[in-house]
Parts: structure tokens; sequence; C-alpha cells
């Protein structure tokens, strides 16, 4: 028989302790993450991105939909207009001493932080020595070395390096300026800004942030009064919520979602030339002998690519086939060449060549760029009708494609691989895919093994080169000599693609898929 | 009572050491380095031997597991790589969404199941039964995105009426809410009906009956009171599994739960979020179930913890 023990309380008084704890906790946990407001108000805009902004610092993280954002708060010395040209922003003065090299740059007078406190050249000075010493800085790698400072006055400094940089103004709007004592060579997730807005709430675990209008900004007033910043990783549940109405931007979207959105009542899609250049880039670490080793025959292989119905129908309209070999969008980019569609004349050639039974290996990262498997399935279907087989080999995200681009996990011929520009210089992108030097090689650290030391030697005298037209010269120079080498069997540039609600003005995107929300206001 | 807790906390413990260290080394052996997810595609083999060193990925697994130990006494998970902040923090700072989301939806599972599955049982092979079966069934048998997207294109686009994503409006938990509900209602009002109609076929209710209890005292304090702790063991263990993050429905209706937080830190191979993830959710489901377990004597005097049957 089982022995009964009366409890020290009775059950119906324990469970409704416990209902009443429970009724607490759930209570509480609901008051922690529900904000008390409803869906955007009035003089208040919510914008969805498609990635998580972790910070609003960019030392380590920049995505194109989080520079619309960051420069919100802070600024930097300079930013980059719609025609891709750096405007003054914190500085009223940028100039280049043709002579020595160095450049001399004033502070605006009025230019002061959320806080009221001034803008210094020591802050300048921090930043660009924190954004140095950050481990795996994307920014760093647009300069070709960081230049340091050297103060005049208490408002005028120079921006010296070891060899001439004529482009630091456009490449210093990727430097945000931050108070020097509260900067640090970590990427900040508080503190203030010089920008028309200022962070009210923030959370970086989820990736929503609220941002109101900085009563004490220096510059003219931002029309908005608040904006709310959410993170909609899937972009059907973006394109919902816009079409809903609870957000009232989207960027960065796809060529399906533009589509279905173009036409829809209350809403508009803004579209431009962008700055990321898509590639199916070869294998240049091919040894001497092997057919892709030779120009002629990559040349061959890509009149077997029919990239018109690629743009077409895959992409639906939404990209451009490239026309050189960085997005001729950009400051000092060259037309030189054309992707041409003839597969017999393809076939012609390898056999001209005496290239017969190739096959080729594609490799390339899911979510590279849009419709990356259809474009692929595709490319191969096009090699295949000039008889060339092909076999594809698809990594995941976080996977190890690095390795396999290195050569270091086996080998491959062809790479889908996307390279972005947010400095809207054509320097930047060459200087990243084709300076490779045989130093670099030696680690594997070059573009998919591309050296060519005549190619980099130019690239970098154009680097130097102060004339902005004798400078344009040499790089459209160094650009027909890539294009001669025919390092891609196919590329493509997608537009910039923005939709938004039509109760706010059109926030004029710029090439680089950023714009400026202090211009943005609601209609009406 | 204080040995059997005892014993269960100590349980828990060792449970979760287990669980932590299983985590820590399979995450290892998977393909994929967090240095490159960190440094981006561009980054040279200098930034990411500067990047490894950094975060300790040179040592060897054994090395950083006795670091990852002694930083876990200490209550340090690491710093998240691709969030840049403490990595209890970062799951903290989700945690409240999937807990919402959690409690929501077993609260409506709890409310709609257990009278429809006592409906069920008091109807037990009628024509209404055998129909209430068919949705149940229906309920069971479809996939989360789906009944999601369909909600959300009912009720966010059709008829605009409700959030379509985020929590920036209670209005925003319905849909997520009905959308984890359905599976659980379904699962959980099968098994009401399963538990309560062999309850109400037991003697000791014909005897009541036959002293004239009411039909209604017979259903609910007698049949669902002894069907209560198969279908409050059930309830538990949804809980706890909806604590790990439902992540489908976090997809589709942008929840910022810790299950697409978890997808996320997998992406990036980012070791310490994965673990701190891990951490606290393991340490919650357990916690659930220590307290189902002792809640069982209260629903029936005749369990007693820490002796045997």
């Amino acid at each position: 028989m089982t022995r009964f023990t009366p409890p020290i309380l009775g059950r119906r008084t324990l469970l409704s302790v416990g209902a009443g704890l429970g009724a607490g906790l759930a209570l509480s946990q609901l008051t922690a993450c529900a904000g008390p407001t409803g869906a955007a108000g009035p003089g208040t805009i919510s914008l969805g991105l498609n990635r998580s902004l972790v910070s609003l610092d960019n030392k380590l993280n920049q995505f194109e939909a989080a520079v619309t954002v960051q420069r919100a708060v802070r600024q930097a010395l300079t930013s980059i207009d719609q025609n891709l040209r750096p405007q003054l922003v914190l500085a009223d003065r940028f100039e280049l001493d043709e002579a020595s090299g160095s450049w001399t740059v004033r502070l605006r007078d009025d230019v002061h932080y959320s806080d009221d406190t001034p803008v210094t050249v020591e802050d300048v000075a921090t930043a660009l020595r924190y954004y140095g010493e950050v481990n795996g800085s994307f920014i760093v790698g647009l300069f070709p070395e960081m230049p340091t400072v050297e103060p005049v006055d208490d408002r005028t400094f120079r921006l010296h390096t070891q060899r001439p940089v004529a482009v630091l103004d456009y490449l210093m709007a990727n430097i945000h300026i931050t108070p020097a004592a509260a900067n640090e060579p970590v990427e900040l997730s508080s503190g203030v800004g010089s920008g028309p807005y200022v962070v009210t709430r923030a959370n970086g675990g989820t990736g929503e942030y609220e941002l109101a209008r900085n009563d004490r900004y220096w510059g003219p007033a931002p029309s908005l009064r608040n904006v709310r910043v959410r993170f909609v990783p899937e972009e059907s549940s973006r394109v919902v919520g816009l079409r809903s109405g609870e957000i009232d931007v989207i960027d960065s979207i796809s060529p399906d979602s533009a589509d279905q959105l173009d036409g829809m009542r209350g809403v508009r899609i803004q579209r431009s030339p962008g700055t990321r250049i898509n590639q199916l880039f070869f294998n240049f670490r091919k040894p001497r002998g092997h057919p892709l080793a030779d120009p002629a025959v990559r040349e061959a292989l890509t009149y077997a690519i029919d990239g018109r119905a690629l743009i077409d129908n895959v992409l639906t309209g939404s990209a451009q086939q490239a026309e050189g070999v960085v997005p001729v969008a950009l400051e000092g980019a060259a037309r030189t060449g054309a992707f041409t569609y003839d597969p017999r004349q393809a076939r012609q050639r390898l056999d001209a060549l005496g290239v017969r039974d190739l096959a080729v290996k594609i490799i390339w990262e899911t979510g590279e760029f849009a419709a990356d498997t259809f474009i692929m399935e595709a490319v191969q279907e096009m090699l295949s009708d000039v008889g060339v087989r092909s076999t594809l080999q698809q990594f995941e995200p976080g996977g190890d494609i690095l390795q396999w681009r290195q050569g270091r996990r086996g080998d491959w011929d062809v790479l889908g691989n996307g390279f972005g520009n947010p400095t809207g210089l054509a320097l930047t992108s060459l200087q990243g895919m084709y300076a490779g030097t045989p130093e670099r090689e030696e680690t594997r650290d070059t573009y998919q093994g591309f050296v060519y030391p005549e190619v980099a030697g130019l690239i970098s005298d154009a680097t130097a080169e102060a004339d902005r037209d004798a400078r344009n010269l040499l790089l459209t120079d160094v650009q027909q000599r890539i294009w001669d080498l025919w390092p891609c069997l196919w590329a493509f540039v997608p537009d910039a693609v923005l939709a938004h609600r039509t109760r706010m003005t059109d926030p004029a995107l710029k090439p680089i898929n950023s714009y400026d929300l202090a211009s943005v206001a609601l209609e009406g | 009572m204080v040995r059997y807790l005892a014993r269960r906390l100590g349980q828990s413990l060792l449970t979760i050491f287990l669980t932590v260290s299983t985590v820590f080394v399979l995450v290892r052996l998977a393909p994929g380095d967090p240095a490159t997810s960190y440094a981006g595609p561009n980054a040279t083999t200098e930034d990411l031997a500067r990047i490894r060193e950094q975060f300790g990925l040179d040592d060897s697994v054994f090395a950083q597991y006795l670091i990852f130990l002694r930083d876990l006494f200490t209550g340090d998970l690491g710093t998240s790589y691709s969030f840049h902040a403490p990595a209890f923090d970062v799951v903290m700072d989700r945690l409240p969404y999937t807990t919402t989301l959690a409690i929501s939806a077993i609260a409506l599972t709890t409310v709609v199941a257990v009278p429809l599955g006592v409906w069920m049982a008091r109807r037990a092979d009628t024509n209404r039964e055998i129909g209430a079966n068919i949705v149940t069934i229906a309920g069971q048998s479809m996939p989360d995105f789906w009944s999601g997207v369909m909600l959300l294109t009912a009720f966010a686009v059709l008829i605009p009426v409700l959030p379509s994503s985020g929590f920036t409006t209670w209005g925003g938990l319905v849909l997520p809410t009905i959308t984890v509900a359905i599976l659980q209602m379904a699962l959980i009002s099968r098994l009401v009906r399963r538990e309560m109609a062999g309850a109400l076929a037991s003697p000791y209710i014909t005897v009541a009956r036959s002293r004239g209890v009411s039909e209604r005292a017979l259903t609910w304090r007698y049949g669902l009171r002894n069907s209560a702790i198969p279908v409050l063991t059930a309830l538990g263990t949804r809980f706890a599994a909806l604590l790990n993050g439902v992540v489908v429905v976090e997809v589709v209706f942008g929840w910022p739960g810790v299950g697409s937080l978890v997808v996320r830190a997998l992406e990036t191979r980012d070791y310490p979020l994965i673990q701190a993830t891990v951490l606290v959710t393991a340490a919650l489901a357990i916690l659930v179930q220590l307290l189902i377990d002792l809640a069982y004597p209260l629903l029936d005097p005749r369990v007693r913890l820490g002796k045997a049957a």
C-alpha cells in the first residue's frame, strides 16, 4: 500500500503559486522584448535589412545597406555621391600636394558630435590608427597603405603615405570619425557620432536599432524624426513587409522580388547601375601546357556562353553583361570589349587550337550572386553544346571554398565569384583583383592566381598618379591588357535595386547601393 | 526531497557539461574556418593567421578545450566572432523572443488541445470525432513553413490585419504563435483523447457514475486528473523543444529568436556563440524537465519523488 505523506503546502496553493510565477515570467519576457509602439508612425520610417547590423561601426563589417545606417550616425571626412565622385563632409578642404604626394585636409569649423564636442584632428588620427589595428578589416584592404596624420593647426592636418595615393579623398569616405577618447581598435557598439541621427535604442543581437533626429546636428536638419532599422533575413518576408506597409525600404533585392513589386500600388522601385562585378573567373594557377593556361582557349570558351539569354531569362533584365574588367560605372573604368555568343565559333576555335574533349570544373558558394545555381546550370548546358564537359560543385556558406580557391583542397577551372566596390573607383577593383605579385602568390593570396607583374606595376603607377586624366589613361591601358588575357568565361554587373513605399520620397540610390538617410522625407 | 533535488541538480550539471563538451568537439571537426568567415573572402594568409592567433584557434583542440573550461567556470563564454560582443549577451538578447514564442504557443496549445482532446474522448467513434480526427491529422501533417506562409499570405497580405514579421507590435506574436501551435495542438489533442478515453473506460469512473457523480465532474475532476501526468510530460517536452528555437518559423516571420541565431552561428563557424547557445538552451530545457518532475506529486499524490514506484 502506498503511504501518503501530506505536503507542507497544499497542492492547490502550490499550483496557484506556480501559475502566478509562470504568468509573471511570461509577462516580464513579453515586456522585455516588445516595444509599446505599433507600425511606423508619423515622421518615422522603417528599414528592413537583409543582413544583421551588428554595430554602427564599420571597422570590420561593411555591407551596402549598413553604410546607409552607419553614415547616418557616424560621418567621414568625405562621402561618395551619386556620380561616384567624392564630396566633402567633415572637411572643407581636401587637397593633394602633387610635389610631396601628401594631402592637406581642413576640418569644417562648425562640425561637432551629438554631444556638442568638436571633431578634432586627434579624432581623425586615432580613427586611422585603430582601423589599421583591427585584424581582418575589409576597409583596410581598400587602402594601398594606411595614411598617417601630421597636425598643422587645430583644424588642419596632412595625410602622409610612403607612396602617393592619389585617390585618398575617395578612400577616406570609408573612415568613420569618432571622438578619440571613445574610440578603440575594435568595432564599437556604442558612442556618439557627428551624423544627422543619434541611436536611441540598439540591440546588436537581433539587429534592431532606433535612430532619432540629432537636434544638435551641425548640418541641415533631416526631415524624418525617427528611423527604425530591422533585420529581416528572409527576402520573401521583407517583400511582404513592404507590401503591407510595415517596412518602408528594402534593398539588395533579387530580380524575382523586383519583378513581383514592380508596378504594385504604393511601392516604387529604384535601380542604379551597380559597382559590383560577378564573374565566372578562370583559374590562373593552371600549369603551363594546360588548355586553360592559354588565353586563346579561354577566349574561345567565352563564345559558348549566351550572356544575353542569361541576363534576360535568368536575371530578368536586372543586370548588364560586363563590357570591361570592372563595372563601367566606376570612376576610371574603360569599355574594353564585349562577350559574344557564337557557339560555332567557339567549337571552331577550340578545334583550331587542338583542344578536344575538354572538361572543366566550376565551383561557387551558395548565394554568391542572385540566381547562382540557375546560372551555373545554364552555363553547363551551354558548354555542353560546344562539346565541353563540365561538373558543378557548390559550397555552402561557412564551408571551405577559400581553401579550394587557393588550390589547397582540390583543382578547379572556373570560379563563380562577386567583387564589390564601395569606393566608386575602378582602381580599387583593379587593385583587389589584378594587382597580384609573385610574392603574394607564394602564400596563394592573389586573386585566383592572376599574377602579371606588368599589370600590377601599371596599377601601382596609376595609384600614385595625381593627374586625373593621366591616371585614367594608365587605367584604360591596364584594363585593356587584362581584358586581352580573357580572365572570365563570362561576367555581369547587377543593378543596385531598392524598393520603397511611395509615402516617402525617393532615397536617391547611389551605384554603391547606399543612400543618404538624411535626404529622405515623407510625402505630403 | 532535498536529496532528490540535489541528485537531480548534479545530474543536470553533468548533462549540460557533457552536451557542451560534445558540441565543443563536434563543431571543430566540421569543415570550415572561423577565421575565413570572420575576415571575408579577400583576407590574406597573414590576416587569417593573425585572426587565428587572436581567437586562440591555432592552439590544439585540447588546449582550446582547457581554456574554454577555465573561462566557463569564471562565467566567460567568450566573444562572438560575428557579433563582436560577449556570446552570452548575444544569446540573452535573443532569448526573450524565443521564450515568449514558446510560452504563447504552449499556452495556446493547452487552451485548445486539452478541451479538444476531452471532447474527442467523450465522443469517441462518432462522426464528429472522426471529423475532428481528420482535422488533427491534417494539422500534424502540415509542415510549419507551409502553414506559416499560408497564414502570412492570408492575414498579412490578402487581409492585412496582422504584422508579417518581427515583434514590433503585440500583433506580431499572433501568426508565429498559431504556426507553432498548429502541430503542437494536433499532437497534444490526440494524446489527451487517448488518455481520456482510457480513463473514462476505467472501473473507478463506472463506480463513480453509478454513485451519481455528474458527467462534468467525472470528466474534469476524475478523468482529466488521472490523465494529467502524460499530458503534462508531453507539454513540457514540447515546451523544452521550443526553447531551442523554431528555425523555420523564425525565418518565415523574421522572428529574432535563438533558432535562427544558431543557424547563423553555424554558418559563420562562430564557436563561442554556438557553445553559448547550446549551454543556455540545454540549461533551460533541463530546468523545464525538472519543474515538470516536481509538478508530478502536485497532480497525483500517489507519486513520491525519489522513490521507486
